[in-house]
C-alpha cells in the first residue's frame, strides 16, 4: 500500500510530485529529499553580458565550433546563436509519450526548445549550450529535438554550464533515420550547487548508428535517464559515459536499451571516477522483445574510488524475451591498482602524477569512441584539468 | 656506488624472513650477477632496492652514492639513478608508451634540477634508442606493455633503461621467457649500456644469460644470504653442478 505523501515546498512550486527512494528506479536518488526548498520556474534574473560570455567560454568546445545555439536561463538567446546552414524550427517539439518523472517535471516547468533537422550530412559539430547565470534559486527547462534524416550524419554537442543554486531539466528527443549516423557528446558542467535532470528519448531506425558520450562532472546532483528504442534492424548504439566527481557530488544514470527488432547492437560503457564523498550510480537495463532475435547487447560500468568514503552502486537489469541473443553485463569497482602505481613510480614519476596518469587512462577509455579528434582531445584535456585541480588540493 | 650491509627483510604481514643478512658491494663500472635457486630471495632483493611496498627491513642498510636508499620513495630512487628491469613488466592500459617515457624522463630531470627535454628532442632521443632494440614506432604508440609479447616487454624494459640512463641497473630475470634471438637483442641492448659510470646487478636463475652479459662477479644467493662469490667461472660451475650443494649447506 502506498500512502499519499504530503507535498514538499518544491513539489508545491513545481505543481508535480517528485520521485523518491521508495520508487525502485529512484532508490538511490531521492529528489523529494534532495530538493529541500522551492525552485520556482521562470524567475527574472538580471543577465550581465560578461557573465554569459565567460560561461560560454567554460565549454570545453568553446573554440571548436562556431555552430552554437545558446540558451541562457532557460530561454533561447538568438543573438548569440549561429544558425547558419541549419534547418530548424523554434518552439517545443511534440511532447514525448514516455511516462517518466523527469519528463513530467519538464512539462510542468514549461520548457523552451527547438527542433534541429539534418536532412543532409553536416560535418561540423553543432553545439547546443545552456548557461545558467547567478540568480535566485529557480527551475529552468529545455526540450529539444534532433532528427537525422535518412542516410545523413551529424555531430551534436550538448553542454551545460552554470553558476548558483538551480534546477535544470533538459529533455532531448532524438530520431536517427534509416542508415543515418549521429555522434553525440553531452557535457554536464553545471554549478556545484545545481541539480541537473535530463532525459534522452532516442529512436533508431534501420541501419542507424548512434555514438554517444556523456560526461558528468559539474552538478551537486545529476540524474540522467535515457530510453533508446531500436526500432529498425541493424541499428547500432555505443553509449559511453564518464563521471569525474568529488566533494559530495551525486550522479545517477539510468539507461534503457529497448530492442524491439532483430539484429541490433547496443554497447554501454561507463567509466566513473569518484573522489572524497562522491557517489556514482549506474543503472542499465536491456530489454530484448520477443522478436528481437540476434540482439547483441552488452553493458559495463567501472568505478574508480579514490577515497574510502566514495561510493559506487551498479544495477544491471536484463529482460530478455527472445531466445537467440547475446547479452551481458559487467561491473567493477576498486581503487588505483598498486602494481601500476609502483611501476610508474619506479620510473621516477612522483605519486600524485602517477595517480593522475592512471586516473586519466581509466576515464580516457570512455572518450576513445569519439570519432572527431579535436572533440576527443577536448575531453582528454578536460579530464587532465580536473586531475590537475585534484592534485593541487 | 651501492653498499648493502647485513640486510634483513621480511614481508610486512608475515613473520618469515626472506633476506637474512645479505651484504653486497657494487662499484661503478661493475657487473654483478646474482644467481640462486627459486625462493632464495632474488626478486625480494630487487623489490627492496626499488622500493616496492609490502617489505619490511628489520636490520641492516643499503647505501646508494652515500645516501640511505631505503628511506627514499621509489620515484626518488629512480631520479637518483636506480632502475629495476622487471621480471614481469606491468601492463598499463590507456597510457601510451611514448607519453609514459616522456613523463618518466622529465620527472627525473625535474627532480635532479635539470631542464625538461623539448618534444622534438625527446622524440629523437627515444627513436634512436628504440631503433637499436627493434622497437617500432607503432609499439611506442601502444599502451605500456599492453598486448606486447614476452620478448617485446623485455625489450621495452631495456628501452626504458636506455632512455632513463640510470647509474645502477637491476635486471630481474631478464632472460625469463625469451628465446635465443630475443635474448641476444636484449643482451646487446644491455651491453651497449655498460659504462665505467654505470653498475649492473643481473639477477638470474640460469647461466645462459651470462654468456651474453658477461659479469665481473658472480654471487650465489641461497636462503636469503650470499653464500659464495667469485668470478664469471662460478656461473659455469653452477651450471654444471646445480644449486644442490648450496641448498643442502643451508638445510
Amino acid at each position: 500500500m502506498i500512502q499519499a505523501l504530503s507535498k514538499t515546498p518544491a513539489e508545491e512550486a513545481f505543481g508535480v510530485s517528485l520521485p523518491h527512494r521508495r520508487m525502485e528506479e529512484w532508490r538511490w536518488t531521492d529528489l523529494r529529499r534532495s530538493l529541500v526548498k522551492p525552485y520556482p520556474p521562470h524567475q527574472n534574473v538580471v543577465i550581465a553580458n560578461k557573465d554569459v560570455e565567460r560561461l560560454i567560454a567554460c565549454s570545453p568546445f568553446a573554440k571548436l565550433t562556431s555552430h552554437r545555439i545558446v540558451f541562457v536561463n532557460g530561454s533561447l538567446d538568438q543573438a548569440r546563436s549561429n544558425f547558419t546552414g541549419l534547418t530548424f524550427e523554434l518552439g517545443v517539439p511534440s511532447s514525448s509519450a514516455v511516462d517518466d518523472p523527469v519528463i513530467h517535471l519538464n512539462s510542468a516547468i514549461e520548457p523552451s526548445g527547438l527542433t534541429l533537422r539534418f536532412d543532409a550530412s553536416m560535418d561540423v559539430p553543432v553545439e547546443i549550450i545552456h548557461i545558467a547565470t547567478l540568480g535566485a534559486a529557480r527551475a529552468m527547462a529545455l526540450r529539444n529535438r534532433i532528427e537525422v534524416g535518412e542516410g545523413a550524419s551529424a555531430t551534436i554537442i550538448e553542454t551545460f554550464v552554470g553558476e548558483g543554486d538551480y534546477v535544470l531539466n533538459a529533455v532531448t528527443e532524438i530520431h536517427v533515420g534509416a542508415g543515418a549516423r549521429l555522434d553525440r557528446v553531452k557535457v554536464e558542467l553545471e554549478s556545484h550547487d545545481a541539480t541537473h535532470l535530463s532525459y534522452i528519448d532516442c529512436t533508431l531506425a534501420k541501419d542507424a548508428k548512434l555514438n554517444e558520450l556523456t560526461l558528468t562532472s559539474g552538478s551537486a546532483l545529476n540524474r540522467q535517464n535515457g530510453n533508446y528504442l531500436f526500432a529498425g534492424e541493424n541499428a547500432n548504439a555505443l553509449i559511453a559515459g564518464a563521471y569525474l566527481l568529488n566533494g559530495k557530488q551525486h550522479a545517477d544514470t539510468r539507461l534503457v536499451m529497448d530492442h524491439k527488432v532483430p539484429h541490433c547492437t547496443s554497447r554501454e560503457m561507463f567509466k566513473c571516477v569518484m573522489d572524497e564523498n562522491a557517489r556514482g550510480i549506474f543503472q542499465g537495463k536491456v530489454i530484448v522483445r520477443k522478436h528481437a532475435q540476434k540482439t547483441d547487447g552488452k553493458q559495463s560500468s567501472h568505478a574508480l574510488l579514490l577515497s574510502e568514503t566514495a561510493e559506487f552502486d551498479a544495477k544491471p537489469e536484463l529482460e530478455i524475451y527472445a531466445d537467440d541473443v547475446v547479452c551481458g553485463h559487467g561491473a567493477t569497482a576498486g581503487d588505483i591498482n598498486h602494481d601500476h602505481l609502483f611501476y610508474l613510480m619506479s620510473r621516477g614519476i612522483p605519486v600524485a602524477e602517477a595517480k593522475s596518469l592512471l586516473i586519466g587512462a581509466f576515464v580516457g577509455e570512455a572518450f576513445d569512441g569519439i570519432v572527431n579528434d579535436t572533440m576527443r582531445e577536448a575531453m582528454v584535456a578536460f579530464a587532465e584539468n580536473w586531475l590537475t585541480a585534484r592534485k593541487a588540493k | 656506488m651501492l653498499t648493502i650491509s647485513n640486510l634483513h627483510v621480511k614481508l610486512e604481514d608475515e613473520p618469515r624472513e626472506i633476506l637474512k643478512g645479505l651484504s653486497l658491494n657494487v662499484k661503478a663500472g661493475e657487473v654483478h650477477a646474482i644467481m640462486g635457486p627459486n625462493g632464495s630471495g632474488k626478486s625480494t632483493l630487487s623489490y627492496v632496492l626499488s622500493g616496492r611496498d609490502g617489505y619490511e627491513v628489520t636490520e641492516g642498510s643499503a647505501m646508494f652514492k652515500g645516501e640511505n636508499l631505503l628511506a627514499m620513495d621509489p620515484n626518488e630512487r629512480a631520479a637518483k639513478g636506480v632502475f629495476l628491469a622487471f621480471q614481469y613488466p606491468i601492463e598499463i592500459p590507456g597510457v601510451a608508451t611514448m607519453q609514459f617515457l616522456k613523463v618518466a624522463l622529465n620527472s627525473q630531470r625535474k627532480a635532479r634540477g635539470e631542464k625538461e627535454l623539448s618534444i622534438p628532442d625527446f622524440m629523437r632521443f627515444v627513436k634512436e634508442r628504440a631503433a637499436k632494440l627493434n622497437i617500432s614506432q607503432e609499439m611506442l604508440k601502444r599502451p605500456v606493455n599492453v598486448g606486447f609479447s614476452g620478448g617485446e616487454k623485455k625489450r621495452a624494459e631495456i628501452l626504458q633503461m636506455a632512455v632513463l640512463e640510470p647509474s645502477l641497473c637491476v635486471l630481474d630475470e631478464t632472460d625469463s621467457g625469451l628465446d635465443i634471438d630475443a635474448l641476444k637483442v636484449v643482451a646487446d641492448g644491455v651491453n651497449a649500456l655498460r659504462s665505467p659510470d654505470r653498475a649492473m646487478i643481473v639477477i638470474t636463475h640460469y647461466q645462459r644469460l651470462l654468456d651474453y652479459i658477461v659479469p665481473d662477479f658472480v654471487h650465489v644467493l641461497s636462503a636469503g644470504k650470499i653464500v659464495k662469490s667469485g668470478g664469471k667461472e662460478l656461473a659455469l660451475e653452477l651450471e654444471a653442478n646445480g644449486y644442490a650443494e648450496f641448498v643442502e649447506k643451508v638445510a
